[in-house]
């Protein structure tokens, strides 16, 4: 539909925001119709950048009395389709509010305003000594407003917990358009943990404007290495030794062959291109208790049949990593298009699930290569495929409704770190009961009575009425 | 209807009237691989057998272990361990609840794996909720490796000067004069953090003191009045008082969204009736 | 071939982004805006929305694409390696074509004219000393009345002179010279033949004119010796006309094409010592887009200076200043909003000077009061010509 400026609406929203920050054009519209995710076909309403929580409130205040839907975006990198709209709701997006609004490095605690990128603000804690521990591949882009709302991970949250355990409160509007701090920043507020409950609802709670996340000291002493293995058991069986052995490093992170390849084509990381597997650990803290540590990791190592390199310094740790975070912008050489999943395994299931995963994609005659957080047992199995060959995406979610079923099979979980968005939402199922869907539905009901925060997300069809509505009209070419 | 576990921390939040059906979790350990790090275990089941179960396989999970208290009953509770500082909040402890729901039905909340962001997370609404959204069955919950060393030291020396200087306490308490500092990991970081400990005052000592009944945020120290005696948990927000001193009233909105989560999941009032979170 | 549509995007380039957003916080327009249409991400939806899905040109697509720096930014961050300056010259043609008359066109014809550009030039110049000019809100430089006059010195490299460098900042292609000839090069210089590259009319969209001024510079430097360009944008271009005229002699002139730093960090145990001269600055180099970016040679910029002075890099990882060649004059409030985080960055670096080696980034970070040079005539003030 067009939004004219006589529509009640448009004239409701420019009441609050002005009218450079209210966006209409169909074009505009249609560009924020998609995110990171493979779903095309999605369409925002009008699109509001607010500045303050005031303007947020304003926005949600309008939409509700035009009973539209709001869905909160970041900076639009979600894999799972979160920040999709659907049906033309009122989009509001982070991105003008990114500023970091205080920061006590006593306390060891900073505001932040949602559009604030990531790895900006670990940049401006560098000078405390201190960093925001959750570290997404797509750091260097992705939003803390999105990160608490997917509850988002990363290579080092093996050993300090992903996004949640680094929230210690959430300024959140509600869909009733109050404005309420869930968790406490400072101190301890009795009562249910709201905030635990808020971060990971991929925007279906309400409407995130100010996030205090608790930072975490730079380690005195880090070491990493790099391990290669002749077969991708024995790097699996590998990482099971080390958590069986009694050690959380900071980051266990596992690459094939076909990645550590590509990679090496791309940035020259100098990884052994003739191993079958490498394993990136990363030990820190003190530093007796890291020489240790590493030691022992070199040891379990070798004792599978692994060869081991050890940075001598931290250019050649910059280098290693680099290698890692790459590895998605490998790809491009091999396929124009990925579809890349995210499940969670029982960290002793690692070495058959992931003979399982080669074997399902032999099935559906596609190519497929890993890169993922071994540590936490959390798979990132890349499809690779050439979305113009016909009849290629069938194979390619084929495959990956295997993949999900073989890791739930060994009681694995549906995502470990991107969220369930659009993308999982239908399989939700295979992991919940009825009942423990219900149970998803009323935590959202009870924040969220009419169901206008980001409806059609997460909780599949039936479990809640008022999304059937949303779901039964997703655009065509919504799966991709 | 309440479930009761060691009675411990049975006066938290309220009540329960005296017509109250009291029912037990079931209790032991149900699954525990010692390499995958997880243990499965009845939510009836005391910490301290839980703890003995894992420190058999050089592991502990991150609850506190009060003599006579459940694993329930503890989750349910909410309070944090002395070591929340450096081993980190109740709330993170654990994957996967299996709860009876208002209804009689079982719902299982959470995963099985270390990380899950399979939907919403009720594992985490359900900590220190008192039992009043619903009554823990089950639990998985994340364990840690045993440190090889460990050392408490105590001494008149300034807890914030003490909280920079070393990188990564599991404890650090204070009574406005007495700073106790715990210190865990392997045995030569332990005695070079003891080595800077000493040099800041404090000398080693066998164990923390004995914490005030009544558990407030740090802020209210800084109100009125202080009465009785005080310990701070440095760097958590918290603090233990010996005399209880008024809840501050919580914000409206937060009380609303506290009721209406109790009239979603128990609209009959049925579970743990008399509690209250926002109480404890 | 691959088919073409109505923008006339190349269909396999336009399919090359997977819209995974890496490249935005390396897009300047992006980084002041945080708006979706002025990220290369959200171009690129919009051009595919035009092209794929017959979505009219309008207003706000304009103001998409115009408010592109072409930078260029994004390409070396993007995962999928998508063409993007490619994608963006083939809609501002095809723009250019829907607009038909564009007075950028005679403005940009004046620049392959060099006796026009100079007389107009001198004429401005007279016009700015008697104040009638508001030189700064214009984003103009100081332009000098008397140029001095460069003489060719041999034939083993030759320097391209180019147009609006040539008339308003033709003493840094002196002190360029000086420091090639210490390297012991004999330096040849082209005729009027080869007075402007093309860039501006490339950026702009208007093809057949950048075609013709690529033909006559390739013409007017002729034989194998290295062309040696002490601009940025200009050497990006010169890069590229095997790409864009895609003849045989263009590719091979292309690969004749070096920046001037290239070329002297090939030879750096020619070059002459320090002396006692090496000054007490501190130099933070300003990396222009199309050197980093397009050309992705700017580490020899660092590599020759810090021989010569005291090098920190700025911390933003190459984002944009916002000059953009014709863009700061397009677009003056994005350019400055882009300026003003160069500004912070150069802030911090707590440097002396900034060395930029591209007139357009010079002129417009000098407008908003830095002290910017070439990094040749840093280096030309230290070296020890005759030690």
């Amino acid at each position: 539909m067009k939004f004219r400026k006589a529509d009640p609406l448009m004239r409701d929203l420019r009441r609050v925001l002005p009218s450079d920050r209210v966006r209409v054009a169909p074009l505009e519209r249609s560009i924020m119709g998609r995110d990171a995710s493979i779903f095309e076909g999605g369409r925002a309403g009008p699109v509001c950048f607010p500045i303050s929580t005031e303007e947020v409130q304003g926005c949600v205040d309008a939409a509700r009395r035009h009973g539209r839907a709001v869905v909160p975006r970041g900076a639009g990198t979600g894999l799972a389709g979160g920040a999709v709209p659907l049906e033309e709701p009122v989009v509001v997006v982070a991105t003008k509010m990114n500023r970091l609004l205080s920061v006590d490095a006593e306390q060891r605690v900073a505001w932040v305003q949602p559009g604030m990128i990531n790895l900006d603000l670990s940049r401006a804690l560098a000078p405390f000594g201190l960093h925001f521990a959750p570290d997404p591949s797509s750091q260097q882009v992705c939003s803390l407003g999105g990160n608490v709302g997917t509850n988002a991970g990363g290579p080092h949250c093996l050993a300090l917990g992903v996004t949640s355990a680094h929230v210690l409160a959430a300024e959140v509007v509600l869909m009733s358009g109050e404005s309420v701090v869930l968790g406490d920043a400072g101190g301890w507020t009795p009562g249910l943990d709201l905030r635990g409950a808020y971060v990971g609802s991929e925007g279906m709670l309400g409407v995130t404007t100010a996030i205090a996340v608790r930072l975490t000291r730079n380690p005195p002493a880090v070491e990493t290495l790099l391990l290669a293995f002749d077969s991708v058991d024995a790097a699996a069986q590998t990482v099971s030794a080390v958590i069986a052995d009694g050690i959380v490093p900071a980051a266990i992170e596992m690459m094939d062959k076909n990645i550590i390849w590509a990679v090496e084509n791309f940035v020259g990381a100098g990884f052994p291109t003739d191993a079958a597997a490498v394993v990136i650990v990363e030990v820190d803290g003190l530093p007796g208790g890291v020489a240790a540590e590493a030691d022992r990791v070199a040891e379990l190592a070798v004792e599978r049949g692994g060869s081991v390199r050890r940075a001598t310094d931290d250019e050649e740790r910059a280098l290693i990593w680099k290698g890692r975070k790459s590895a998605f912008g490998a790809i491009a050489q091999i396929k124009p298009n990925y579809y890349l999943h995210d499940t969670v395994v029982p960290r002793t299931r690692l070495a058959e699930v992931m003979n399982q995963v080669y074997e399902i994609v032999d099935e559906h005659d596609l190519q497929v290569m890993n890169v993922f957080h071994a540590g936490d047992g959390n798979l990132h199995p890349l499809l690779l495929y050439d979305g113009r060959e016909p009849g290629i995406m069938d194979r390619v979610h084929a495959a990956g409704s295997a993949i999900i079923e073989a890791s739930l099979a060994v009681g694995g979980v549906l995502s470990g770190e991107h969220g369930i968005g659009i993308e999982k939402r239908d399989f939700m199922p295979l992991m919940f009961s009825e009942a423990d869907l219900d149970a998803q539905a009323r935590l959202r009901r009870a924040f969220d009575p009419e169901e206008m925060a980001n409806p059609g997300k997460v909780l599949p069809t039936g479990a809640s009425c008022a999304d059937v509505k949303a779901l039964d009209n997703i655009p065509e070419g919504v799966w991709g | 209807m309440a479930v009761v576990g060691g009675r411990t921390q049975w006066e938290i939040g309220g009540q329960c009237p005296e017509e109250t059906r009291l029912v037990r979790a079931p209790a032991g350990v149900r699954a525990f691989d010692p390499a995958d790090m997880t243990i499965r275990v009845g939510a009836g089941t005391p910490v301290e057998e839980l703890d003995a179960a894992l420190a058999e396989a050089g592991q502990r999970a991150n609850l506190p272990v009060l003599p006579g208290a459940t694993v329930g009953g503890v989750l349910a509770v909410g309070r944090d361990d002395l070591h929340a500082l450096g081993r980190g909040r109740l709330r993170d402890a654990r994957l996967e609840v299996v709860y009876v729901g208002d209804d009689g039905r079982l719902v299982t909340a959470g995963g099985p794996t270390v990380k899950n962001v399979s939907g919403f997370d009720l594992c985490r609404l359900l900590a220190g909720s008192l039992g009043t959204l619903g009554l823990l069955g089950e639990v998985i919950l994340r364990t840690w490796p045993r440190p090889a060393a460990q050392q408490w030291l105590a001494g008149p020396c300034d807890p914030v000067e003490l909280r920079r200087s070393m990188y990564w306490p599991s404890s650090i308490l204070w009574d406005g004069e007495i700073t106790w500092v715990h210190l865990e990991g392997h045995e030569s970081d332990v005695k070079s953090e003891a080595e800077l400990a000493r040099s800041l005052g404090c000398e080693p000592t066998d164990g923390p003191p004995s914490l005030p009944a009544y558990r407030v945020s740090t802020g209210a120290l800084e109100v009125g009045q202080p009465t009785g005696s005080y310990l701070v948990q440095i760097g958590t927000g918290m603090a233990y008082v010996s005399e209880p001193r008024p809840i501050p009233d919580a914000d409206p909105a937060v009380v609303a969204l506290h009721q209406r989560l109790k009239s979603e999941f128990d609209p009959r009032g049925r579970l743990n009736p008399g509690r209250d979170p926002l109480a404890g | 071939m691959t088919a073409k549509k109505s923008l006339g995007i190349d269909t396999e380039e336009l399919a090359s982004c997977v819209s995974c957003g890496l490249c935005l916080p390396h897009c300047p327009t992006f980084r002041v805006t945080g708006e979706e249409w002025a990220s290369p991400r959200g171009r690129i939806s919009a051009m595919r929305q035009v092209q794929d899905h017959g979505l009219a040109v309008d207003e706000s697509f304009l103001a998409s694409m115009d408010s592109c720096v072409q930078c260029r930014g994004c390409e070396p961050a993007c995962p999928s390696g998508v063409p993007f300056g490619s994608m963006m010259e083939a809609t501002q043609a095809e723009l250019a074509r829907r607009r038909r008359v564009d007075w950028r066109q005679w403005g940009f014809w004046v620049l392959g004219h060099r006796w026009l550009l100079n007389l107009l030039s001198r004429s401005l110049a007279v016009v700015q000393r008697l104040r009638l000019v508001p030189s700064k809100r214009l984003g103009l430089p100081k332009i000098p009345l008397v140029q001095e006059r460069l003489r060719a010195t041999g034939n083993d490299v030759w320097l391209f002179t180019g147009c609006v460098m040539d008339a308003w900042q033709r003493s840094t292609h002196a002190s360029v010279k000086r420091v090639v000839e210490s390297a012991g090069a004999g330096v040849a210089l082209p005729g009027p033949g080869a007075a402007c590259c093309g860039a501006l009319s490339l950026h702009a969209g208007l093809e057949d004119h950048a075609h013709a001024l690529a033909a006559r510079t390739m013409k007017a430097l002729e034989g194998s010796a290295p062309i040696l360009v002490d601009s940025a944008g200009c050497g990006a271009v010169l890069k590229e006309y095997g790409k864009h005229m895609g003849t045989p002699e263009a590719v091979a002139f292309s690969e004749r094409v070096m920046d001037v730093h290239e070329w002297l960090a090939a030879q750096a145990d020619q070059l002459p010592s320090v002396g006692e001269r090496r000054r007490d600055v501190t130099v933070a180099v300003h990396d222009p887009c199309h050197l980093r970016h397009v050309q992705r040679a700017h580490q020899p910029v660092a590599d020759v200076l810090s021989r010569y002075a005291t090098v920190v890099t700025l911390d933003d990882e190459g984002l944009c200043c916002g000059a953009g060649g014709a863009y700061a004059a397009m677009q003056p409030e994005l350019a400055a909003s882009i300026r003003d985080r160069k500004l912070e960055a150069i802030n911090r670096s707590g440097a002396d000077i900034v060395a930029s080696a591209n007139p357009g980034c010079t002129i417009h970070l000098a407008n908003a009061g830095v002290v910017v040079r070439h990094p040749l005539e840093i280096v030309d003030e230290v070296i020890d010509y005759d030690g």
